[in-house]
């Protein structure tokens, strides 16, 4: 049993971000991480795999070369092998292109379940599992808390309005876990080591048979601007709870929030 | 001819809530460029109730799927509809089953994607989207390219448009094409049911939410009072709903709902940006926290530094003798 684990590098969650003149994330501007909900579904892997219902883990990425230290902070948490999808054509690439190039990859890697976070920090989307799916032909079981194997399918258990239900789905599969999966192992220091010096495969478009003509981003940004900025909270602070309670109710009735 | 169609859930019978907001949504898009709104109705009286979009904004209706099989099994009749009538735009609610709905057109056409957005415009028949990105620090503003086809898939988070009232009118009903697709595989064996039917945060205009602060199920029974003084719900985040005070169901944020009321009340809630996500639409926020220094106290219009344990109680009291007299 071989799962994948896609995981994306993405600018750090609280870092100041901006954009390039061509509107392009400024990639060199902030500290790189991995994809906080990936690393959910990289510790749902290893946890497969400790569990014995998995004997192989590969994480795979696609980015510039940088992307590469994604793939080494995820093998220094566990796992086999990794690689990286890079190619200088792919600058600009939006959710229709990226699934088509992970697709191929997952093509080529041939996993049972090809394992995904949630959502990308800074696409907010979640639509490349279920792209990814479309492309390969593939059941999609996105949003799980869990992922579950059994013999010949996989199951999530995933959020619904009064409680939980149990999907299911014969492998191969395309699967997307949540942050209800368990909190994500540190890497330890040995594993950082271990990561440091293991040899990543590396593939281009080409080797991926895919070509840049056919791989034409289908939406492009042509804005950006900051938000506007909100003027500072009104305080209330060093008075008795009665006296906060009042002032409270006052401003909600000022602006008509109480019926 | 520019059609926009929209996804709309049914839920036991009747068209969800964000059903209802992306008719009126997709009625106004459609009419700035000369055609109607499409529903592609799916779920439990799909069949039944499809006609009745009408009296919600829609033109059509064309039925994918009227049982109660997860949503994204559809997904066969769903890409087969979209190709046949090739709409210029087709809007997804941003929730799980409407993005898996959503994703799964984009690998399949091919399309552009958008969202979840703020805002669409039509500019000279060019549909441009604008979106809250990377946290809320940028507002982008994106559009398809030239080779994208005909359609473009836009998500939509629950309050950006507002149901019509007062409609009356029927869709013209049709039966949707189909065509094979791997998620006619995928099934539900199991459903758990932990709570009883919990309030829509989505719809709610008042949410008062609760965090760590507010301290175990006691804290919250106090949060219900407050919340039913208001004539609002109560939501959490996510370190409440993980302490299991809350269910799931309820967590606000990057991970759970994003939310929209005129009013939000978070008590005992640091402001975690991946809180502040599923929040910051809100029209007025209010906090109550102890910490002078938390970040919530950077997005609130009013920010109130004391002890939650004293003040929700005496608060709640105000506003119900308020409200009496
Ligand atoms: C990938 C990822 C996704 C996430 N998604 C979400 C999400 O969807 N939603 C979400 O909410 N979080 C999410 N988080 C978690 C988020 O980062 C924060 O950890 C979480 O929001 C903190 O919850 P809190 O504010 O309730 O708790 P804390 O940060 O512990 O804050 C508690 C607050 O209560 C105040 N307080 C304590 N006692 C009192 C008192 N007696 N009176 C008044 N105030 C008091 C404290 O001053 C403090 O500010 C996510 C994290 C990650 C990594
Ligand atoms: N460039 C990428 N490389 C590897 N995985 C990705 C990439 N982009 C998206 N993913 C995967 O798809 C998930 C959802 O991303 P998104 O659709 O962008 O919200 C992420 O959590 C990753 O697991």
């Amino acid at each position: 049993m071989k799962i994948a684990v896609c995981v994306k590098q993405v600018p750090a969650t609280t870092a100041e971000k901006r954009y390039t003149p061509d509107l392009r994330l400024d990639r060199t501007a902030t500290e790189a991480i991995v994809n906080p909900l990936d690393e959910y579904a990289i510790e749902q892997a290893l946890r497969l795999k400790e569990a014995g219902q998995a004997d192989e883990i590969v994480f795979l990425s696609m980015g510039p070369e940088g992307a590469a230290e994604a793939v080494r902070r995820a093998l220094a948490m566990g796992g086999d092998a990794g690689v990286l999808v890079t190619d200088p054509a792919l600058a600009g690439a939006d959710e229709w292109v990226t699934a088509k190039v992970l697709a191929a990859a997952l093509d080529k890697l041939a996993p049972e379940v090809s394992l995904m976070g949630m959502a990308s920090d800074d696409a907010r989307g979640s639509l490349v599992p279920g792209a990814v799916a479309a492309v390969r032909g593939l059941p999609l079981l996105a949003y799980g808390s869990e992922l579950r194997l059994t013999d010949g399918a996989a199951q999530v258990r995933r959020l619904n309005p009064t409680g939980f239900d149990i999907l299911e789905a014969p492998l191969p599969v395309v699967a997307s876990v949540t942050d209800q999966v368990g909190e994500p192992r540190y890497a330890s220091l040995k594993g950082i080591m271990a990561a440091r010096r293991m040899e990543l495969t590396t593939w281009s478009l080409a080797d991926l048979g895919l070509e840049a003509a056919a791989l034409t981003a289908r939406s492009r940004m042509v804005e950006a601007r900051p938000p506007a900025t909100k003027p500072p909270a009104e305080r209330i602070t060093g008075v008795g709870a009665d006296e906060a309670a009042t002032r409270i109710t006052d401003w909600l009735a000022s602006r008509k929030l109480i019926a | 001819m520019a059609d926009v169609a929209f996804l709309a859930e049914f839920v036991d019978g009747a068209p969800s809530r964000s059903a209802l907001e992306l008719a009126a949504g997709a009625a106004e898009l459609a009419a700035a460029g000369g055609g109607v709104a499409v529903g592609l109705a799916y779920g439990p009286g799909a069949g039944e109730g499809a006609g009745a979009l009408g009296a919600a904004g829609a033109g059509r209706a064309v039925v994918l799927g009227s049982d109660a099989a997860p949503a994204v099994t559809v997904a066969g009749p769903l890409v087969a509809s979209v190709r046949e009538a090739a709409p210029q735009a087709v809007l997804a609610p941003a929730t799980p089953n409407g993005r898996d709905l959503a994703a799964i057109l984009v690998g399949s056409l091919g399309a552009a994607a958008f969202g979840p957005i703020r805002a669409v415009r039509m500019e000279g028949g060019q549909i441009r989207c604008e979106m809250s990105t990377l946290q809320g620090s940028v507002i982008t503003v994106s559009e398809p390219t030239s080779e994208a086809p005909a359609t473009a898939v836009i998500l939509v988070s629950a309050g950006t448009y507002a149901p019509r009232e007062g409609g009356s009118g029927s869709a013209a009903v049709s039966a949707a094409p189909t065509e094979d697709s791997p998620q006619s595989s995928v099934r539900v064996v199991e459903t758990q049911a932990e709570t009883a039917a919990i309030a829509a945060l989505e719809e709610a205009d008042v949410i008062v939410a609760g965090g760590r602060g507010v301290g175990g199920e006691a804290g919250f029974a106090e949060l219900e009072k407050l919340a039913a003084a208001l004539g609002g719900v109560v939501g959490a985040s996510r370190a409440a709903a993980d302490a299991g005070w809350v269910p799931y169901q309820l967590q606000i944020g990057q991970t759970g709902k994003v939310v929209k009321p005129a009013l939000y009340m978070a008590v005992g809630i640091s402001g975690a940006i991946q809180h502040r996500v599923g929040m910051q639409a809100a029209e007025h926020v209010v906090a109550i926290n102890r910490d002078p220094d938390a970040p919530i106290g950077e997005f609130a219009d009013l920010f109130v530094v004391g002890d939650l344990f004293e003040i929700v109680p005496r608060l709640t009291a105000q506003i119900e003798q308020r409200r009496g007299a």
